[in-house]
């Protein structure tokens, strides 16, 4: 029959427009993406030597907040985890940046002298320290705590985005046993492997973050 | 679970806990002796009775201004944590937590404690107690902030003895004011469906007044699921609430399956606001077969009863009129003929063919349809009519039916043969095919009570969903096949006669005027090229016509070439589509500004706090078109945008467009139209059929002023 041969034809076109039609699912979140530029910035260090997320493409980023009150940082401090891990990857070429985003009179707000007697004290070895009192890296970056730690590959995208490891707690004996994602995704960075876990619950103390106005 | 064991030695019998800095090595220390939390473990009985369950709680109570935090604790925090030490064959439970607040930190949201919070734990003894008072014990762990944070930790004990379980006069009232902070059960089933950059929660809560609820916030198990901070649009319609959540920028990729969480409604009763906090143990993603499972017969069954009503309904569209009635004029031609009983059999048979007709297409589409979505179209009702293709072939086929009427050519000797001209046996292919005819004509026709039907059918198992669209049909074929069944009725028909042929060439205006308006829908849908080529190919459907009309084999050859360069024009209108949306952004004649919908937009304007009013319309959607005529244009409901400040935002569905067929979802609606208007961090759905007070009426609704919730000072009443 003509007429249902016809009818087929039909649903079979507007079968295959509507399969032509599927639409691509994209994530369109706010705050930084992984896989996406890193936001850039540009911000002078505790030694006033400037230094600009530009300036570093062709190396590998690892941005990490802090806040030494916070009992957070301090467990990774303490347990001197973070140091091992500055000292492991900055050994290995890859640029580390401590950013302190507290503003004057919040929890955690260093002067770059200060911030340079942390270091020392602390037996800490980051690339370089950044000071950002306005807040404004942590709003471009979306950080939430401290510890929040973010990773950029070499093409300047963000290949991490989240907490430094899985045992979300301040307790000094949790850093045996925990998988440190930053670790991980530094490893398979140099591997030139894909980083697996891309992102995590960050978790720490509240950034301070400074009024919008200030 | 590990600890500072320092912590235990200092802290060992204490009821209080204070974690200093000072303890730590380095540095500035918190002013010492500061008892931020104060934890104490307290029972509902006075003695535990073998084998009966029983209520023990933490009691924590926090330093003014500070807090602790709930099971999710937000952007920041920790939940606090309870790890019981418990004689053998004892056993807890997990830990039923109050409903916490929002606590605001910066552009941060976190959900917490302060003040005086109970965490309830329900414990199961053994069937036989061990002898002497049973020592329970508990190691809680948790994280206090301010602005600072600070962790800490203590043991809590507490000995009871053996005995009948009679409940502690001492501790009832905690207990009794405990149960008071817990959400309660939700008694609607709801659903989780995922959007491109966030979630939908529909909550199943017929019957809900819109003009009541003042606020609504869902508060998830999940820690990184959502944009805590970022605002949650509500809306609401007869079906119950939905809540548009944005996802949280940590989310991993992998969902796990369901999830849970609170859902907090402020609702202002007799002028008090009141807040009510519903759990949500567990909420499947997806079209979810919670909603859908056939235990739900009732609201099946209602849904196809109003699918079954909107189809006859269908029949009175201006759409559907001009084919129902040739049917009508086709049985009347039966009624001449000899035979009273054959006769009879024979117009039962063309009804029963018609309604097959319709069926079966409608079948197809909704399977169709629901196929495609499966495979992850985003399309909905009416889908076919966003084909110009579609819409071409339609006014082709009603043009070449008016011909007919007009006389240009007979097929056959009945009418029973228009529309089919390959007709040969009776015609019963021919009222079969007037009923595909009609169901694809008439899909458009969105009639108010077909929306919560077909929107309810697409989030249906495939059966269900087909059932539903079954009934529609059914309901559209209903009042011929009555005709057809019932002889009393056709009899009443008139006889046969001249005045039919008079009937029958006026009956060919509402074709022609149904194909105007179809090369209307086609004009917003192809651009220039493509209506010229299109209304090229109607003039060569006339052709056609005229040609066959004429008999003998040149004229059938010529009519067959003419029809093959129609279809050649067919193909070339479909290949040439409209700029998108380039005719709905513009302003109205003294009226507000039109803007064409875009998420992204609407995004924008609702995180400025502007207010917003959405209509989703489509060139084919006639019900749309009234309204907008007869309401939206109207001075008192512009001028009432103008005054308000209301974005005016339009939405086109005449083509594909997923973003709007996403719109359509979240608010359980499959096809156009749609009305929402957004204001203050709140949205409601406007029903389908629209007047001027209608909508001044929902205008009012969101705009009336409000008190402003804060979700810190729970005034919890959950009715229980």
């Amino acid at each position: 029959m003509t007429i249902s041969r016809r009818i087929l034809l039909s649903a079979a076109a507007i079968g295959a427009v509507g399969l032509l039609a599927i639409p691509q699912f994209g994530n369109a979140s706010s705050g930084v993406q992984v896989g996406q530029p890193a936001p850039a910035f540009s911000v002078k260090d505790t030694n006033g030597k400037t230094v600009s997320l530009a300036d570093l493409k062709g190396k590998t980023v690892v941005l990490e907040w802090s806040n030494h009150e916070c009992p957070f940082v301090k467990k990774h401090y303490t347990g001197n985890n973070m140091q091992t891990l500055q000292k492991k990857w900055t050994g290995q070429e890859v640029v580390w940046l401590t950013i302190v985003s507290s503003p004057v009179g919040e929890q955690g707000y260093v002067d770059a002298g200060q911030a340079n007697k942390l270091t020392t004290e602390r037996g800490a070895a980051p690339s370089a320290v950044l000071l950002d009192p306005k807040s404004q890296i942590a709003r471009a970056y979306g950080a939430t705590v401290t510890p929040h730690m973010y990773v950029i590959d070499k093409t300047g995208k963000l290949a991490y985005a989240g907490g430094i490891d899985d045992k979300p707690s301040a307790r000094i004996d949790d850093l045996k046993g925990a998988k440190n994602f930053v670790d991980s995704a530094l490893t398979e960075l140099a591997q030139g492997k894909a980083v697996s876990t891309t992102t995590a619950r960050p978790y720490g103390c509240t950034v301070k973050y400074a009024s919008p106005s200030a | 679970m590990r600890r500072f064991g320092f912590f235990r030695r200092l802290h060992q019998a204490a009821l209080v806990a204070v974690l200093v800095f000072g303890l730590l090595p380095s540095v500035q220390a918190q002013p010492s002796g500061n008892d931020l939390v104060d934890a104490a473990l307290i029972a509902e009985p006075q003695s535990i009775r073998a084998g009966q369950p029983f209520w023990v709680g933490v009691r924590l109570r926090m330093a003014e201004h500070w807090h602790t935090y709930w099971r999710n604790p937000g952007d920041s925090g920790l939940a606090t944590e309870i790890s019981w030490a418990l004689p053998p064959g004892f056993s807890a439970g997990p830990i039923v937590w109050p409903v916490p607040e929002r606590i605001p930190v910066a552009h941060l949201v976190n959900y917490g404690y302060e003040g005086e919070i109970v965490l309830l734990t329900q414990i199961t003894p053994p069937a036989a107690l061990p002898g002497g008072d049973v020592p329970l014990r508990a190691d809680v762990n948790w994280l206090v902030c301010q602005k600072e944070c600070i962790p800490g930790e203590a043991t809590v004990d507490l000995a009871l003895p053996g005995g009948n379980g009679d409940i502690n006069a001492a501790t009832k009232s905690a207990f009794d004011a405990a149960r008071q902070k817990v959400a309660q059960v939700s008694p609607w089933p709801a659903r989780m469906q995922m959007t491109d950059g966030g979630f939908v929660l529909s909550v199943a809560a017929a019957g809900l007044e819109a003009g009541r609820i003042r606020e609504a916030t869902f508060l998830p198990h999940q820690e990184s699921m959502i944009e805590h901070a970022a605002a949650q649009l509500l809306s609401i319609d007869a079906n119950g609430l939905a809540l548009r959540m944005q996802r949280g920028s940590f989310a991993t990729a992998g969902l796990p399956q369901q999830t849970g969480g609170l859902l907090l409604i402020t609702e202002d009763i007799g002028g008090k606001l009141q807040q009510q906090a519903f759990e949500f143990s567990q909420i499947a993603y997806g079209a979810a077969p919670a909603v859908a499972t056939v235990a739900d017969w009732a609201t099946v069954l209602q849904a196809a009863l109003l699918a079954l009503l909107g189809g006859v309904l269908l029949n009175l569209m201006p759409c559907v009129f001009p084919v129902l009635s040739i049917k009508i004029l086709a049985l009347v031609s039966h009624s001449g003929q000899d035979g009273e009983k054959a006769r009879r059999a024979q117009i039962r048979r063309h009804g029963i063919a018609y309604t097959l007709g319709i069926l079966v297409s409608f079948a197809a589409l909704a399977g169709l349809l629901l196929a495609l979505r499966a495979s992850g179209a985003q399309i909905g009702w009416g889908f076919q009519l966003q084909m110009p293709l579609v819409i071409a072939l339609l006014a082709y086929l009603l043009f070449a039916m008016g011909l007919s009427l007009s006389g240009v050519f007979h097929v056959g000797g009945s009418f029973a043969g228009i529309g089919d001209a390959l007709t040969r046996r009776g015609g019963y292919q021919g009222s079969f095919f007037t009923g595909v005819l009609a169901a694809v004509v008439a899909t458009p026709c969105t009639a108010p009570f077909m929306a919560t039907a077909t929107g309810f059918a697409l989030t249906q198992p495939a059966t269900v969903g087909i059932g539903i669209f079954l009934a529609l049909g059914f309901g559209l074929a209903l009042p011929f096949l009555i005709l057809t069944l019932v002889p009393q009725l056709a009899d009443r028909l008139p006889r046969p006669g001249l005045w039919m042929e008079r009937v029958k060439q006026a009956l060919a205006f509402p074709l022609y005027a149904t194909v105007a308006w179809l090369i209307w829908v086609l004009s917003q849908q192809v651009g220039q090229q493509g209506l010229l080529t299109a209304m090229l190919g109607l003039v060569l459907v006339a052709a056609a016509a005229w040609s066959f009309g004429l008999r003998g084999r040149v004229a059938m050859a010529s009519a067959a070439l003419l029809l093959v360069a129609a279809a050649g024009a067919l193909y070339s209108t479909a290949r040439d589509p409209a700029a998108p949306a380039a005719s709905v952004a513009q302003t109205q004649p003294g009226g507000a500004t039109t803007e064409a919908f875009s998420r992204q937009k609407l995004d924008g304007l609702l995180a400025q706090q502007t207010p917003v009013f959405v209509n989703m319309t489509a060139a084919w959607c006639i019900t749309c078109m009234v309204n907008e005529r007869t309401a939206l244009s109207s001075d008192t409901v512009q001028a009432a945008f103008r005054e308000r400040s209301i974005v005016y935002m339009k939405g086109d569905w005449t083509n594909q467009d997923p973003e709007i067929t996403r719109v359509l979802e979240q608010n359980g609606r499959s096809g156009v139209p749609l009305y929402l208007y957004y204001a203050g961090g709140k949205s409601v759905v406007l029903p389908q059929i629209l007047t001027p007070a209608i909508v001044l009426e929902h205008l009012d609704q969101l705009d009336r002023p409000q008190k402003s919730v804060s979700l810190s000072n729970p005034t919890l009443n959950p009715q229980r």
